[in-house]
């Protein structure tokens, strides 16, 4: 009896470690990997407005990649040609469904092009200084 | 799933979140981590007024952990039935009443794979409910404000934040397990010794 309850704990015990071994192993690496995904990912500056489309995922709405990217909702729908009423809370997974069912990735993909098309241009980093125009010198 | 979430919090702003944030506290898989992260860039990115986020979220989590600490508690007797003679399960009682307060606190975001049994375990063992609810709320304050804060901090880019804590917390949970097994193991060798002794 005794000997037989040693063993179970002994099982539990090494089970254990190995868990704990296998674990931190497989995340160890998996979040090793995820950091090293951050090299030049810093964070964006504030207030800068978006303008990467690989960015831009399944489960988004148009008017969410509208305020996102700074583009007119009426461009996006335009593009994908859909009327916006009873759109506008549809993921772009679901517009596919239901207006392209028989075109996989449509809808993203035309988004993704209108959206780089239409988005306005890039902001320069500063506001560009003032430059005083040198004076005449008074004739003497 | 979470992706389903995350439209719906786009179109729903923070009350989704606080429900969402409820059913994860109960064990159902919504993605709870996912859309913290996700509301602090959506915060950024001016579609979530974040104070409300962080209030209602928070309101939704402690709500849910409190349901789960109260199924521990009235399933306690069938619990007391079952194992309550056992050793290990008085041992890992007392062992738990000794460290509650920090297995709350640290399973609500750093280990929060294991936050449901910690609840079901707290309101099993007689825990202090004002005591639960203390390290809770502080618990999930600390999850709301540092995930979302990273989600907030890095904006469009908040995918690669979340990608990144969801190893950790596997990576911290290995370590939990590893360090929780050799424990084990150096308390059974000494317990060896002392029978041979005696």
């Amino acid at each position: 009896m005794f000997a037989q309850k040693n063993l179970k704990q002994r099982a539990i015990i090494i089970s254990l470690i190995i868990l704990g071994v296998l674990f931190t192993a497989f995340f160890g690496m998996r979040a090793f990997r995820a950091l090293k995904k951050f090299d030049g990912h810093g964070p964006p500056p504030r207030e800068k407005v978006e303008t990467d489309v690989e960015l831009i995922r399944e489960w988004m709405t148009v008017s969410f990649i509208s305020k996102t990217y700074r583009v007119p909702e009426k461009e996006i729908f335009d593009a994908i040609k859909v009327s916006p009423l009873g759109s506008h809370d549809k993921s772009l997974k679901e517009l596919n469904n239901d207006y392209y069912p028989d075109k996989d990735g449509f809808v993203m993909d035309t988004v993704k092009a209108v959206v780089l098309e239409k988005q306005p241009p890039p902001q320069p980093d500063s506001a560009p200084t003032a430059v005083s125009t040198p004076k005449t010198p008074a004739a003497p | 799933m979470s992706e389903f979430f995350l439209t719906q919090v786009i179109n729903f702003g923070a009350p989704l979140i606080g429900l969402i944030l409820f059913l994860g506290a109960l064990g159902f898989p919504v993605g709870a981590s996912v859309v913290v992260i996700a509301a602090g860039a959506f915060s950024q990115q001016g579609i979530l007024d974040w104070p409300s986020a962080i209030l209602i979220g928070l309101i939704g989590a402690v709500i849910g952990d409190t349901l789960s600490y109260g199924i521990g508690h009235y399933a306690k007797d069938w619990t007391q039935q079952r194992f309550g003679t056992s050793p290990a399960w008085i041992n890992a009682s007392q062992s738990f009443q000794n460290n509650a307060g920090w297995a709350i606190y640290l399973t609500r975001w750093l280990i929060t794979a294991v936050a449901i049994p910690t609840n079901l375990i707290a309101g099993g063992s007689e825990y202090k409910f004002s005591h639960f609810l203390l390290y809770d709320l502080t618990g999930e304050f600390t999850w709301i404000v540092l995930y979302g804060g990273l989600g907030y901090w890095f904006g469009s880019e908040w995918e690669l934040v979340y990608d990144f804590i969801s190893n950790f917390g596997g990576l911290v949970l290995g370590i939990a397990l590893l360090g929780f097994g050799i424990k084990q193991a150096w308390n059974w060798q000494e317990k060896k010794k002392q029978a041979l002794e005696t």
